[in-house]
């Protein structure tokens, strides 16, 4: 590990100053921080940490459920909170899913995001409850959608200086799940991920969201499959038509985790049974 | 059942409390003052010719306080490359700094020029006249060219007669063989038994596959470490995280020049071996070479990432497979071709190809291997080396002949089993083992004879065979005034075997295994002592330490005839105290009151020795059955239920050896499911747990042990070495649960999801 300045500023502003400088890094949970400088794939000259800022962790309701989510909530948290777990259960899900106990009692959902990785966990149960990204800077603040916050692998719209604040999450769903592809049971990474979030009214869905993680340069949403969803009661036949839909959407890599073709079968395959299940929990 | 009072029971592993409280020292918890940490330079290609490597920029950076390459191994011993790098990671170069960054930072300021060659990664290509070489223009025969050529040299010695027709007349009948010219050969074993074309003539079934075995790494949690320490006398201390302190010592001495009496190897907490932890060069010459040119102690560590890219792991391998068979279910006639991938040097496991004959009567066998140098780090022994790899092979492909003479998989390798007296190789004959008996149990305890699967579930069986090896050892065992017993030796504890020598002492002195207490020496310090490998420890130095307790068993009782005035004929060693057998009323003398009275015979104190090297081993037998549910959409597996039986002689240490058991079984599940090490043009392209998958306790369910105790005449109290067998049969256990849940045999390990996707695709899924 390269020597760095360390700083813990107490303010949003303080820390968007710092920030905003070249060869500066934030610290949240330091799970994917601290790996990469001690493997030199990261070597900022200052760290900046958001440990000290006051009101950037922990889960709200409100009285209409929707939910806000501090960046630096613990990923364990999002994943033992009940109204997440009740209304953005594929969030939960995702949650989850991500490495170990010890590493979700440390990791947050805001490092998870800003990372940009197109395998996060979190982000496709975010992009099926159509979260609202608050982020601030020195010079204000600002809300993007989730599904616009990334433009690559590693890369958001994020400017210098600018630091992600909250999640807000506006309306719950009825029924939502989240499936990711993996080997190993626990503490692998997704070489998919799909969530599925609907509400019904008297048996027809309305509301569908479907969010496909690591299939594309960045986590993306299959929107073709939602519009053939909408508006229907779920049939065999619509299921088979919309998991071929989301396919259609990915557009993956192959790698030394999984080919190309695999991918997009089984986004096929989950989102038939990510659309079952929010359609059963609904 | 036995009248054993500590053998045979379950008792608390002498070092479960060092382990617990963090207190053991392992070998990155040596610190001497003044160390230095080393690093070393490697190759950046994984095939090259090396122009320069200039180290003068490195040499400048402050706190580097020495730098050394091939030029400093006084022996020639290649510990670094020096014309021509074989194998991305390669080393080329260490340097040892004040600071681990330093180090890091003078690593990359050395410069090293390369002329890039092109690699070859797969044994298949690199079996092929297109392949680049990697020393040199290697060829070696294939099976038939061999035994022309071996005729050929056969007729050439004869000077006597003139056999130069049937010489030329040979050398046309070579050119019928093109396809059998193999290069980048490393080393080849034969063997054969009866026929093997009439075998196959007299088959009703014969099946015929190629099995693809990955390379995988035995991911000890302790990466590599050593730190060492030159002083001004010349003696050199080495703190080696190894399974073998002596073998340490002996090649560094060779590679380096230095007298064995001027090197002492300090054996520390073993984070791990399973086989991979013999290595002398890879940290620790190194280590002793920096620290005698900084005249600082230096500590060299590897990282998770040089474990995978210059470990030296198990060696994957391409196996052709051929069995034979008549409908009503023997097996006649047994052929392989096996390539073995043994990177940049020979030592591949190339031998275990034999296990193919796996623990069946088979009266033609033909077996043909070859060790393959491809551009990867060389490998080493990985719990039951090459077994693992044949066995899947040979078990797979009687699950396929069982299949299609329509018998179950048990019954069909249960009538084929070798029994007592028949014959095998060497014109020895087969002993006790029990074969069957192991088999029967697994098949009882897991329910196969009234076995259930419901849709995409199925069952699977395999055995697997080893045979511990042995090696010299000796023993020291010393009886204190308390009535506490120390035992001294030299080899490294390894799955508890400082246990079972504690818990054989305690048998055999009659006291309380609490009482015991045992001191591993250091090579200065210890008697010679084999080294932790190859299922030996328990085998060996059980016998050893029985000896020594038994030495000094005698010498007590020569005590107490002496001090009770007593025929030893009557005396009796019991709950630790010697007892008159015919007093009336009971007369004894206890072991610390003779230990204390030792002192001052002319005898002297209670000291027995025991000293051990050679007895014919027995074989033993793993088998295993799996229960698994395949689905079909996603491909993966689900392990439902997993038994697996084991013939170990004698449990010594009952809890420990199904820690064995469970342990090995789900190595081979791993090797089955996910572990593989991946190469890319550029070599190793996952070297790292994110990609290197090791299974965790989620993926399994709990193991289910099964002791079967068929005693091996030589081992102590019958014992057989216990952990390498368990990882033989699982490979197979598992591709054969998958072949009855879902239909589709896979010959390529892991079964991963995509590959059973695919499988399940053609087979119209």
């Amino acid at each position: 590990m390269r020597n760095f300045e360390f700083f813990e500023p107490t303010t949003l502003a303080e820390a968007s100053r710092l920030f905003a400088q070249e060869h500066t890094q934030l610290l949240a949970g330091g799970t994917d921080l601290v790996i990469g400088m001690k493997a030199l794939t990261e070597a900022p000259q200052s760290v900046i940490s958001l440990q000290k800022i006051p009101g950037l962790a922990g889960v709200t309701t409100e009285s209409d459920n929707s939910i806000s989510v501090g960046a630096m909530t613990k990923v364990r948290a999002v994943e033992l909170s009940a109204d997440i777990q009740q209304h953005h259960t594929a969030l939960a899900e995702g949650a989850a899913e991500i490495g170990s106990i010890q590493i979700r009692n440390l990791a947050t959902i805001g490092g998870n995001i800003a990372h940009a990785s197109p395998a996060a966990d979190t982000v496709a149960g975010l992009l099926v409850a159509d979260a609202q990204v608050d982020i601030a800077s020195a010079d204000g603040e600002r809300t993007v959608s989730i599904d616009e916050l990334f433009t690559g692998p590693g890369q958001t719209v994020l400017a210098p200086g600018e630091i992600i604040t909250r999640f807000r999450l506006p309306s719950p769903a009825s029924g939502s799940h989240y499936i990711k592809h993996k080997i190993r049971e626990v503490m692998d990474l997704a070489f998919i991920g799909v969530a599925a979030a609907v509400n019904l009214n008297d048996g027809v869905i309305t509301d569908a969201r479907i969010g496909l993680a690591a299939v594309a340069p960045t986590p993306i949403r299959a929107t073709e499959a939602e519009n053939l969803l909408n508006g229907n009661q779920l049939t065999a036949e619509l299921l088979a038509q919309a998991g071929e839909a989301a396919a259609a959407a990915a557009s993956p890599i192959s790698d030394l985790r999984c080919s190309a073709e695999h991918r997009s079968e089984m986004v096929n395959v989950l989102t038939r049974r990510t659309v079952q299940e929010a359609v059963n929990r609904a | 059942m036995s009248d054993y009072t500590v053998v045979g029971q379950t008792v608390a592993r002498v070092d479960a409390v060092e382990k617990v409280t963090g207190a053991a020292q392992y070998g990155a918890d040596v610190h001497p003052p003044g160390m230095l940490y080393g690093k070393i330079v490697r190759s950046k290609q994984a095939h090259a010719n090396i122009l320069s490597i200039d180290t003068s920029e490195a040499e400048k950076l402050p706190g580097v306080k020495a730098i050394i390459t091939q030029d400093d191994v006084p022996s020639g011993r290649r510990v670094f490359a020096t014309d021509k790098i074989l194998y991305l990671g390669e080393p080329l170069a260490a340097v040892a700094a004040t600071d681990p960054d330093i180090a890091e930072e003078a690593a990359e300021l050395i410069k090293i020029e390369y002329e890039v060659l092109p690699v070859v990664q797969d044994v298949m290509e690199a079996i092929k006249p297109s392949a680049p070489r990697l020393h040199g223009d290697g060829t070696k025969d294939g099976p038939n060219r061999r035994e022309i050529a071996t005729q050929i040299r056969r007729l050439t010695r004869d000077k006597e007669n003139d056999h130069s027709d049937e010489i030329s007349k040979l050398e046309a009948e070579l050119e019928n063989y093109p396809d059998e010219v193999y290069y980048n050969i490393s080393a080849e074993s034969h063997s054969d038994a009866g026929d093997i074309e009439k075998g196959f003539a007299e088959c009703d079934v014969v099946v015929e596959d190629t099995y693809v075995i990955p390379r995988v790494h035995q991911t000890y949690m302790e990466p590599h470490v050593s730190v060492a320490s030159a002083d001004s006398s010349g003696k050199v201390t080495v703190w080696a995280s190894t399974q073998g302190p002596f073998a340490i010592r002996s090649g560094i001495a060779g590679t380096l020049g230095i007298p064995l009496t001027q090197i002492n190897v300090i054996g520390t907490t073993m984070g791990g071996g399973f086989g991979g932890r013999f290595g002398v060069i890879i940290t620790h010459v190194p280590a002793v070479l920096l620290s005698q040119k900084s005249g600082r102690p230096v500590r060299v560590q590897m990282t998770r990432e040089e474990e995978f890219t210059d470990g030296r792991p198990a060696p994957g391998c391409v196996i052709k497979l051929k069995t034979g068979a008549t409908n009503d279910g023997r097996i006649l006639a047994r052929q392989a071709l096996a390539f073995w991938d043994s990177g940049s040097v020979s030592g591949a496991s190339i031998g275990s190809t034999i296990r193919v004959r796996g623990v069946y009567k088979i009266p033609n066998l033909k077996v043909d291997a070859y060790g393959v140098h491809t551009n990867k780090s060389g490998t080493a022994a990985y719990r039951a080396p090459g077994a693992p790899q044949a066995i899947f092979a040979g078990e797979s492909q009687l699950d396929e002949i069982a299949e299609r003479i329509g018998m179950d998989p048990v019954k069909f390798r249960l009538m084929n089993m070798r029994e007592e007296g028949d014959p095998i190789p060497a014109g020895a004959t087969e002993p006790k083992v029990g074969y069957k008996e192991t088999l029967e149990a697994v098949a009882d305890a897991a329910g196969w004879w009234d076995r259930e699967a419901g849709e995409n579930q199925g069952w699977g069986v395999a055995v697997g065979d080893w045979t511990n090896g042995c090696g010299p050892g000796g023993v020291y065992v010393a009886v204190h005034e308390d009535g506490s017993v120390r035992i001294f030796h030299g080899s490294m504890d390894i799955t508890g075997t400082d246990t079972a020598i504690s818990q054989i002492i305690a048998e055999i002195l009659t006291v309380p295994y609490e009482s015991v207490t045992i001191r591993r020496g250091d090579t200065d310090s210890a008697p010679y002592s084999t080294g932790s490998g190859g299922s030996v420890v328990t085998f060996t130095m059980g016998n050893t330490a029985k000896l020594a307790a038994e030495d000094a068993h005698q010498r007590i009782l020569e005590l107490a005839s002496e001090r009770l005035n007593m025929n030893v004929d009557n005396l009796e060693l019991r709950d630790g105290e010697v007892h008159v057998v015919t007093a009336d009323p009971p007369k004894s003398i206890l072991l610390g009151e003779l230990a204390a009275y030792s002192l001052s015979t002319t005898g002297g104190p209670i000291v027995g020795k025991g000293s051990f090297a050679r007895q014919a081993s027995t074989p033993a037998l793993a088998a295993q059955i799996a229960k698994v549910e395949v689905d079909p959409d996603t491909g993966r597996t689900r392990v439902l239920k997993l038994v697996a039986s084991q013939d170990v002689g004698f449990a010594i240490n009952p809890m420990a050896v199904e820690g064995q058991i469970e342990g090995g079984t789900v190595q081979g599940y791993a090797w089955a499911m996910m572990e593989e090490m991946q190469y890319g043009e550029d070599g190793n392209i996952n070297p790292g747990f994110v990609d290197y998958r090791v299974p965790t306790s989620a993926d399994l369910p709990t193991v289910e042990s099964v002791i079967v105790e068929v005693p091996a005449p030589n081992g102590p109290y019958g014992a057989k070495g216990v952990g390498e067998p368990p990882i033989t049969p699982t490979l197979a256990t598992m591709a054969n649960a998958v072949k009855d849940a879902v239909g589709i045999r896979v010959t390529e390990l892991p079964i991963k999801p995509e590959k059973v996707v695919q499988a399940l695709q053609s087979n119209g899924h």
